[in-house]
Parts: structure tokens; C-alpha cells; sequence
């Protein structure tokens, strides 16, 4: 490996050393003054990880019972509104998550719209929660076994039909072991996502059913319990990391180039798979739309007064906030997120060192960064430079994705035409990659603009961003706090589309690659 | 003269080009035969400056330029793909590398449409490369490395990609602006006719070792 190749790593190397790793060993040394295992003797601290476990296990059970027909029935099947399906199953992945979290309590919380008339009270049980983590990883699983079923030999299929194979048992028998690999690593992120869950947990879990980040961040907030909460923090950070090696052992089994000959998708013909449609139509409606189209129409039905918080001063100044911090910081990982991506294609372990701000969740980002800097606590230069951290694995992902297309004999073909590397880079890459790149930088934004967990630790009462408003107004008694919460989030999920549509230049077809399994 | 002298490369720890010295005086066209995996290509990027000979040297008029960048060498590669720009219309393909000498845009299009109007192209000017067929897509290419007057140019397996009858009329109009154009080229194929029907002289590569094949 000649070094030159790597020097592009060097200041993003730099910047994740200093907001990632310094930050995990400050946690270790402020975890080292009790004993790790006391954790587990405290009935409430070990109810807390157990359930912040057993939660992501049932939503993967969930997301693997409810996404894998209706990724058949996408893989297999071809329909009118096929893929405006695909798209709409994509749309929870740019929602905020205080949005989705408002989202599910529009629809079933007290007052839902579907929970009011069926007369369904489902405040202080876990259903709210585990829905919400439906709503945002069912896109994970079905588009791993869209990607996996499209990728099943035809013959194979075919053979064990004329070997006397039922449907049934050939799916079984053979499509089936064939698409584990994908399902299982896309099953990992679901993990991942949700047992580090903050916004939803924060919001639809209440006191009970939230999680281990939750209760890292009453640590430190209420109790200034610090040794406590870096020791819980570490467990969560030692969990993450077991399931994070687990899906980059499934993600190598995985390299598989070639594509087979893939299954035909047919017409549905029959009432059973005419029925299968239907189902998968409704299903997608049932947990990627509904919860936005009720956020929506409790928002449009909340009255002039609600709508009236947009003049407010205060909520001016939170978008400008918003708006200023998240392009600050969306500058900043494009810069870091090109360079690594750039490094990455000649050191695969860069492409795994892009992922690691993933793998490690906000809270814990923001709590290390609390022990490790305490004298920068509340500065606003280490706020942004958190967005660009959490921002950064979409930005380098995508590069890497991006020139992983691009011919190596164009860039040599530009250079014995004249072009110098720079020249190669400016008038061949950087326009090949332009469209992956948009998707990462546009994914990134919108992850930005919707960014709440770091912001409630590391910003200043007078730095209120939109999030951190909408998380103010749900803590206010009152409906009418209620109504100008769900208008703000109807704003913050506008501005977040309206980042896509801008950057991107069209609606996302699918996520970039540091969100979603190969 | 393009004179290569000595030149050792290895593989994976392979020695694939042991001494190989070969030269190609200005207007002549040399075609280097072999068989896969021969170290022919090796040989040509050498030549080009995109891959670094572990010993030997390359010179163009006398002048060793063994370290020049390939920028620099002016020596304009033709890929066995063609290696086209997908992200460019015809025209900005073909205009690259004036573009990349900063002639003005403006004048490199034109300069641009007036060759692709001598290969018969003027008609796809705003076509995207890959709207093009196979046989135009290869004039594309030729067009793309003679507009800038390169000193030589060193030809991949040109016609590799193309079907029999495409390769029989490419080859013979290739052979002819090559000539017009008073360049060095140097011609690598594994195809003899090829070879013969479009090079002045042959030579062969066999276990890293250059030999004369007429």
C-alpha cells in the first residue's frame, strides 16, 4: 500500500480520532471509577438494557414477519404503482425522528386519529414505541430481500419445481437459504438503530419503556450521575459494537459481484397473488404512511392559532438555527466525507472506519464529547462539528459507492489526453460520481436539519433548533402545545424534503449506502 | 522516435517483461502480437506513462522521459473499451483533450465538430456516447486521440470489441488516418492480419522477451 494513496484520510482520520475516539476513552476512564458489573446487580439499570435488547429483537422479529412478504411480493410481481411502492417505503428514512415520534402519537397516541374512534388508549405501553421502530426499519428489511430475491437463481428455482418442489418448498428449500445472508445483515442495522434509539424512545416510550440512551441522557441531564451513565454508556457502546462486527462478518460473506438469472417478475394473475398485492399495498400504507399522513392531517386540522407559532420570533429564529448549523456542518462532512471516501478506495478498513459514527450512537457521541472537552462544552464550534460527525458516514459511503463505479481507464484515458490528476478528478470522477454523492449529501442533510439527540446535549437554552422546540412544546401541558408541536413538525419534515428535492433534484429512490446493506 | 530500451516489469513477483527494447520511427506504425497475459498492454502503459517500468527507460526524440507524467508525454492512448466519457456528449469528448491544452471551449467544440464531420459523425455531435454504435463509438475514440495531434499513439486491441466485418472496415480507414496524420503508433492485437494489414512492421512478444516477426 503506498502511503500517498491514504494521505487524503489524513484530516478526517484526525477529525474521527479527536470526536470519536478520544470521546470513548474519556468514557472508559470516567466508567473505570465504578464497578461495570454493579449495573446489572440494580434491578432498574438492568431492566433498562434488558429491555432496550429485548425491544430492537421484537422489532427485527416484526420487521422480518411483516417486510419479508411484501418483499416478495416486490421482488415477484409486477404491478402498476410497483415502484411508487418502493418509493414510499424509502420516505420513513428522511423523516426526523421527533417527526415520526409525532408521527405514531398523531395516529395513536391520546386524540389519534385512528386510536380516538376504535377507542384504543395506548399511553404507557410499549406498542407506541415498538411502532415507531417499525415505521422507520421495515424499509431495511424489505429492500435487503428485494436486492437478495432478485439475485436467486432462476434455474435453481426452476430445478427443484421439476424436481417435484411445490412453490412453497422451493422458496423454502432453495430462495430461502439464498436471501438468509441479506435478511440477517439488514436485521443487524434494524438492531443497531433501534437499541440505540433516542428520539422515539425519548418521546413514545415515557418512563417505562425507554432505553439505555434515554436513561444515559436523564443521567447526566437530571442526576449528573456521571460515572453511572458512562458505565451504562459503555455497555450500550459494547453491544453495538458485538452487533457491528456481527453484520460486517455477514456484509464479507456478501461479495458477491455477479449478479444470477434473476426470476422474472410476472403479472399477477391469480386472486392469491392479486390478494399478496393488495396486502403488501396496505401493509405499506399501514406502517411507512400512515403516521405521516395522520401528523399531517392533525396539523392541517389544528386551526389558525397552531399554524399562528410560525410568526412567533422564537420559532423564526429556530429555523434559521436549523438551516445555518445543518449547511455548516453539511459544508464540513462533504469536505471530510470526500477525502475519506477518496482514501477508502485504496484501504477497505477506511470504508469501515466511515461507518464507525453509526455504529456509535448520538448520546454517546455527545456524552463523550461532554467528558473529553469539558472546557468546550456549549461551544458552537463543537456542536457543528458533531452534525458533521453524524453526517459524515453518508457523505464518505456514497463516495465510495460512487468511484467504485467509475472505470479506472477513464481517469487514465483523461490523463494521456492532458488532463493532470486534478484535471482527471475535476473533469472525470468528480461528474461520474456527482449522482451518488447528491444522494449521500442529500441524505445527510436531511439527517442534519432533523438532529436531536446531540443538540439536546450539546447546545445552549438560547441555540433552540427546531427539534429541540418541538421537544419544549411536547413538554408543556395543554393541547394547544400538542397542535404547534405537530405544525412544527410538519415544518421541519417540509424543510427536510425540501433539502432532498434540492439537492438531490428528485424524490430518493433508494438511500444512500452507508444507511442500508449492500 | 518513441524508443523503449530495457524495460523489466514484474507481475505478482512474475517477471513478465525481461529487456524489452523496441522503437517506432515518427509515421510508422509498429504492431506489438502476443498472447493474453504476454505483457503486451503492460508495455503500452509504460509507453504511456501509466504504469512505472522496475527497469529501463523511455524516450521520445532521444530525451529520456521515463518520469514524465503521462500528461506530459503527449502520447495518446486508445483503450481496448475505448473508454469513452459517459458523463459527455460526443462533442465534449472529442474536445477533452483541447480543452486540457486551454484552447477556449468554445473553439475546442468546433474544432471538435470539424473532426467528427471528417469520421462522418457530424450528425451525432450531441449524442450521448453510449446512444452510439460500436463502430462509431471506436471513430469517437480515434477522433478523440488525433485532435490534439498527440506525437504517438499507442493503440489497445482497437478493434477487439467489434464484430468481423466492423473490424475489416475500421482497420483499413484507421490504417489510412493514421498515416495521414504522420504520427507514431504502435498497434497491440493478437490478430496477425490485423497486424499486418495495418503495421509497417511487426513485432512479438514471447516470455517477456521481444522478437522480430517481419
Amino acid at each position: 500500500m503506498k502511503l500517498h494513496r491514504l494521505a487524503p484520510a489524513g484530516v478526517p482520520l484526525a477529525f474521527l480520532l479527536a470526536m470519536l475516539v478520544v470521546p470513548t476513552l474519556a468514557l472508559l476512564g470516567q466508567a473505570s471509577a465504578i464497578d461495570p458489573l454493579a449495573l446489572w446487580r440494580d434491578p432498574y439499570l438492568r431492566w433498562r438494557l434488558l429491555w432496550s435488547i429485548a425491544q430492537a429483537a421484537l422489532t427485527c422479529a416484526a420487521a422480518l414477519a411483516v417486510g419479508l412478504p411484501v418483499a416478495w411480493v416486490l421482488a415477484r410481481l409486477e404491478f402498476a404503482g410497483r415502484g411508487a411502492l418502493l418509493r414510499a417505503l424509502m420516505l420513513p428514512f428522511v423523516v426526523p425522528t421527533l417527526v415520526a415520534a409525532l408521527g405514531v402519537l398523531a395516529l395513536l397516541g391520546p386524540r389519534g386519529v385512528v386510536a380516538q374512534p376504535l377507542g384504543l388508549d395506548l399511553e404507557g405501553t410499549p406498542w407506541l414505541l415498538l411502532y415507531g421502530n417499525l415505521f422507520f426499519n421495515l424499509c431495511l428489511v424489505v429492500r435487503a430481500g428485494v436486492e437478495a430475491l432478485e439475485r436467486v437463481s432462476a434455474s435453481r428455482v426452476a430445478a427443484a419445481r421439476t424436481l417435484g418442489a411445490t412453490s412453497w418448498r422451493a422458496f423454502w428449500r432453495v430462495e430461502w437459504p439464498a436471501i438468509v445472508p441479506w435478511l440477517a445483515s439488514a436485521l443487524c442495522l434494524v438492531f443497531l438503530y433501534c437499541f440505540s434509539g433516542f428520539g422515539l424512545a425519548l418521546v413514545l416510550g415515557g418512563q417505562r419503556w425507554a432505553t439505555v440512551d434515554v436513561e444515559v441522557y436523564r443521567l447526566v441531564a437530571h442526576q449528573l450521575a456521571l460515572d453511572e451513565a458512562a458505565a451504562l454508556a459503555l455497555w450500550t457502546l459494547a453491544t453495538m459494537a458485538a452487533m457491528a462486527w456481527l453484520y460486517a462478518a455477514i456484509e464479507r460473506r456478501l461479495a458477491q459481484p455477479a449478479r444470477a438469472d434473476a426470476v422474472p417478475r410476472v403479472e399477477p394473475r391469480t386472486l392469491r397473488q392479486r390478494a399478496a398485492v393488495l396486502a403488501a399495498v396496505l401493509t405499506v400504507v399501514a406502517v411507512s404512511l400512515a403516521p405521516l399522513l395522520a401528523l399531517l392531517w392533525r396539523a392541517a386540522s389544528a386551526g389558525a392559532q397552531a399554524w399562528g407559532v410560525l410568526l412567533d420570533a422564537e420559532v423564526l429564529a429556530a429555523m434559521g438555527r436549523t438551516l445555518g448549523f445543518s449547511s455548516t456542518a453539511l459544508v464540513l462532512a462533504t469536505g471530510l466525507g470526500l477525502a475519506l471516501g477518496w482514501a477508502a478506495q485504496h484501504a477497505l478498513w477506511l470504508r469501515a472506519v466511515a461507518f464507525a459514527p453509526l455504529v456509535v450512537s448520538p448520546v454517546i457521541v455527545a456524552f463523550g464529547l461532554l467528558i473529553a472537552y469539558p472546557r468546550a462544552t456549549a461551544s458552537l464550534w463543537l456542536l457543528l462539528a458533531t452534525y458533521a460527525l453524524l453526517a459524515l458516514p453518508f457523505v464518505a459511503k456514497s463516495v465510495a459507492a460512487g468511484l467504485d463505479a467509475v472505470p479506472p481507464n477513464w481517469v487514465q484515458a483523461a490523463r494521456t489526453l492532458g488532463a493532470s490528476p486534478w484535471r482527471a478528478f475535476w473533469r472525470v470522477t468528480l461528474p461520474t460520481i456527482r449522482p451518488s454523492l447528491k444522494r449521500g449529501v442529500a441524505f445527510a442533510a436531511a439527517t442534519m436539519l432533523g438532529e436531536f439527540a446531540a443538540t439536546l446535549f450539546l447546545s445552549r437554552p438560547e441555540w433552540t433548533t427546531l427539534t429541540t422546540l418541538i421537544y419544549q412544546r411536547l413538554g408543556r401541558a395543554g393541547s394547544a402545545n400538542l397542535d404547534a408541536a405537530l405544525v412544527l413538525a410538519v415544518v421541519l419534515l417540509a424543510l427536510a424534503a425540501t433539502a432532498l428535492w434540492l439537492i438531490e433534484g428528485r424524490a430518493p429512490a433508494r438511500p444512500p449506502a452507508a444507511a442500508l446493506p449492500p | 522516435m518513441l524508443e523503449l530500451r530495457n524495460i523489466v516489469v514484474h507481475y505478482d513477483a512474475r517477471l513478465l517483461l525481461r529487456n524489452v527494447s523496441l522503437s517506432v520511427p515518427a509515421g510508422q506504425t509498429v504492431a506489438l502480437l502476443g498472447a493474453s497475459g504476454s505483457g503486451k498492454s503492460t508495455l503500452l502503459r509504460v509507453a504511456a506513462g501509466l504504469e512505472r517500468p522496475d527497469a529501463g527507460s523511455v524516450r521520445w526524440a532521444g530525451e529520456d522521459i521515463t518520469d514524465w507524467p503521462p500528461e506530459r508525454r503527449r502520447f495518446a492512448l486508445m483503450f481496448q473499451d475505448f473508454a469513452l466519457f459517459a458523463h459527455l456528449d460526443v462533442q465534449d469528448n472529442v474536445a477533452f483533450g483541447l480543452i486540457e491544452q486551454r484552447v477556449p471551449r468554445r473553439e475546442a467544440r468546433e474544432r471538435a465538430r470539424e473532426m467528427l464531420r471528417l469520421f462522418g459523425l457530424d450528425g451525432r455531435t450531441r449524442d450521448r456516447v453510449t446512444q452510439l454504435s460500436g463502430g462509431e463509438q471506436q471513430r469517437v475514440a480515434l477522433a478523440r486521440a488525433l485532435i490534439t495531434s498527440p506525437r504517438a499513439l499507442l493503440l489497445d486491441e482497437p478493434f477487439s470489441a467489434l464484430d468481423a466485418d466492423l473490424r475489416r472496415h475500421l482497420r483499413s480507414e484507421f490504417a489510412t488516418r493514421i498515416r495521414d496524420a504522420g504520427m507514431a503508433a504502435v498497434l497491440v492485437t493478437h490478430d496477425e492480419d490485423e497486424a499486418r494489414a495495418m503495421a509497417t512492421q511487426g513485432w512479438r512478444l514471447r516470455d517477456g522477451e521481444v522478437e522480430t516477426a517481419w
